[in-house]
């Protein structure tokens, strides 16, 4: 078995536009599922409405392709009744952190074992390029042509306002990083957030500046850097890993056992490959 | 009025995709507060109107929101404080603002909502169906089709004289078909903004207006003590739309030409019909092309294009289906379980025909569904089927789908399943 058998290979070329950074996820995501063992047997994908829903589709898993803005619900649904099962996110920012803002906030807080892999390409992207929840202020989109005048979601002090979860940064360009947090996350026993910068070159790129796919690529490779290790919270343009501390886990039916929340803080550390 | 003054009605003509005459309608209408959240194919009319302000040629408050329910109530409460306010959506997102949308009726806030017609998923589908607008016609909305770019621009303007008469005072929905009217370019004539504020005096909410000099509650929990009460005073505010709704054309034909000849449907080659068909929206293309097309041939068939679902024109169209000898209905929307299975708009005109003495036959046709062409042989054949029931044969079934795969309906052979 290889990676590629993750994947429908018979429905490529995908829909997605050329230069698109979820396909660069998508790889990686099935490198890992390779590595791990994970297959159609014992892992289920959750997707939302967005470009990023479609991922589902293009790979040989059982996939659900919910309403937009609630995969959270559904994703800690078949957890609950399939502890057993790996159940893993794939959705965009504005899937996320707009519409599905609210189960965001409240999914953190129960901390139920899923993880998230957020295509955060800082746009409506499939509906032709609207000003989302992430989008930097200042930004020029079809829905601000003269800059957004909002600041955006903070998705690592949301995620993090659980002392269980676990967060990462990274970007399509940085590959390494990128497959590093997804195996992480996969296997972190609790709520795991993996926050991807990536491009969308047709709907937001060129409309900012960037004439390619590459330069857009070559600019995360600029801007981005590991964080220190050691780091408790990643700056902006930080890649790494933030980890509160694992949730001591009844057994179903039972409640939790009483004691004071654990800090976070300690338990992290920065991270950070190419 | 002379006809010189008449020409300046309208400033200038272009090319206008559905979406961008809506837009430039809610410039025409100065609109203050504008809340937007993308969906497709109602989007095009939230990217055009944030071009309109940036290039300052409208004030107004433009938010994005995080979704569609947060979207509708920020327009509602902004009609409550005295801002004329506009949103739109489509399909789902349209259904998933609707607890903000039923309480803007029993608010009687007058916001006017374009309506992108687009299938209710799932599963994943752009094209367009009836059923999302169609969702409103039992909670105190007025709810109107355009089937071209023009009527479009125009029954936004419209559509805001209505909604916010003070004997009505309802929200407005202006459903455009999603992609053949939303997306497709016309040649459209463009107001001139002077006529237009002839035509849409500034919003006045009176007293009902949320101001600090004003105080009142909005919306306060009230139960059995009022509820039916209230549910009167919207059911007495939809009985007095339909006059002031004719008022509306009749200036708006003064100042802009005789635009309109009847305000709630209008008819095709009708006056010696043996036989109409009825639709909403954009399927008046295909039927009139079908009309002239069974005229040469002797045919004497004619098509009512309704514009106006809410208030339904009852007397209106009684009078004038009356006179035919058969009525095809055609629904672009589906009604599961109802009586004999039928649409939405079969039940609507057929109970509005049942007070006659001597009623037309009346069959129904479910097609375009999910955004399917209805051809010109689609229509065609619907009309052939009309006439045939018009002479009192083949009446049953009552209810016929156009243009589906009957194979594929019955679902993949057991043989083929994986």
């Amino acid at each position: 078995m290889g990676f590629k058998d993750k994947l429908k290979e018979e429905l490529f070329p995908t829909i997605w536009c050329p230069g698109c950074g979820i396909g660069l996820i998508m790889t990686q995501l099935s490198l890992v599922m390779d590595d791990l063992g994970l297959d159609e047997g014992n892992t289920v994908l959750v997707t939302g409405i967005g470009c990023t829903g479609r991922m589902g589709g293009y790979m040989h898993f059982d996939a659900v392709y919910t309403l937009h803005g609630r995969t959270l619900p559904v994703a800690e649904a078949i957890k609950t009744v399939r502890p057993e099962l790996k159940v893993i996110v794939v959705s965009g920012d504005g899937d996320q952190a707009s519409i599905g803002g609210n189960h965001l906030l409240h999914t953190i807080r129960r901390n139920p074992d899923i993880t998230v892999l957020c295509n955060n390409n800082e746009i409506y992207g499939l509906t032709g390029g609207q000003a989302g929840p992430t989008t930097p202020q200042g930004t020029k989109t079809v829905s601000s042509p003269a800059g957004t005048t909002t600041t955006p979601v903070n998705l690592q002090g949301l995620v993090n306002t659980s002392p269980h979860a676990f967060y990462a940064k990274t970007t399509v360009y940085h590959q390494g990083a990128l497959r590093k947090a997804i195996r992480e996350a996969i296997a972190w026993p609790g709520f795991a957030f993996v926050d991807i910068t990536s491009q969308c070159i047709e709907n937001n790129g060129r409309r900012i500046g960037f004439p390619s796919a590459n330069e857009m690529l070559m600019h995360y490779k600029r801007e981005f850097r590991p964080a220190p290790p050691g780091s408790s919270a990643l700056e902006s343009h930080q890649l790494g890993i933030v980890r509160g501390t694992p949730e001591e886990r009844a057994p179903a039916g039972v409640a939790a056992p009483s004691g004071g929340s654990p800090s976070r803080g300690e338990a992290g550390s920065g991270e950070g490959e190419e | 009025m002379t006809l010189a003054e008449k020409t300046i009605a309208y400033e200038r003509e272009e090319l206008l995709t559905g979406c961008q005459a809506v837009a430039q309608a809610v410039r025409l209408a100065d609109v203050d507060v504008i809340a937007a959240y993308p969906i497709r194919p109602y989007t095009e009319v939230m990217d055009n109107l944030s071009r309109i302000i940036a290039d300052g040629q409208l004030d107004a408050e433009y938010i994005v929101a995080d979704s569609e329910h947060s979207q509708f109530e920020i327009v509602k409460h902004a009609s409550s404080v005295g801002a004329r306010a506009f949103a739109g959506s489509s399909g789902t997102g349209w259904m998933y603002g609707f607890e903000a949308l039923v309480v803007t009726a029993t608010d009687r806030l007058p916001v006017l909502f374009l309506v992108g017609n687009r299938a209710l998923d799932d599963p994943g589908a752009f094209g367009v169906e009836h059923n999302d607008a169609l969702a409103i016609r039992d909670m105190g909305w007025l709810l109107c089709w355009a089937t071209t770019a023009q009527e479009a621009l125009e029954h936004v303007l419209i559509g805001y004289r209505v909604a916010e008469d003070p004997r009505v005072r309802m929200p407005m929905a202006l459903a455009l078909d999603g992609a053949f009217l939303t997306h497709s370019q016309h040649m459209v004539r463009v107001p001139a903004a002077e006529t237009v504020r002839r035509f849409l005096p500034p919003f006045d909410l009176g007293d009902r207006r949320l101001h600090p000099d004003n105080p009142i509650s909005i919306a306060p929990q009230v139960n059995e003590d009022w509820v039916m009460e209230l549910r009167r005073q919207n059911w007495e505010a939809a009985r007095r739309a339909r006059r002031v709704i004719e008022q509306a054309y009749r200036e708006f034909n003064e100042l802009f030409g005789e635009r309109y000849g009847t305000p709630f449907f209008d008819e095709y080659m009708t006056d010696d019909a043996e036989v109409v068909l009825v639709g909403l929206g954009t399927v008046a293309m295909p039927a009139r092309t079908a009309v002239r097309r069974l005229r040469e041939h002797g045919h004497r068939v004619g098509y009512v294009n309704l514009r106006w679902f809410r208030p339904f024109p009852g007397p209106e169209l009684r009078a004038s289906l009356a006179r035919f000898r058969a009525v095809g209905v055609i629904d672009r929307d589906f009604a599961h379980g109802s009586p004999d299975d039928g649409g939405v708009l079969l039940h609507e005109v057929r109970s509005c025909l049942y007070p006659l003495p001597e009623r037309p036959q009346v069959l129904n046709f479910l097609t375009g569904l999910g955004g399917r062409d209805i051809s010109i042989d689609d229509v065609t054949s619907m009309y052939e089927q009309t006439l045939a029931a018009g002479r009192g044969r083949a009446l049953e079934p009552a209810v016929r789908w156009i243009g589906v795969r009957e194979e594929a309906a019955r679902g993949v052979p057991e043989e083929r399943r994986p």
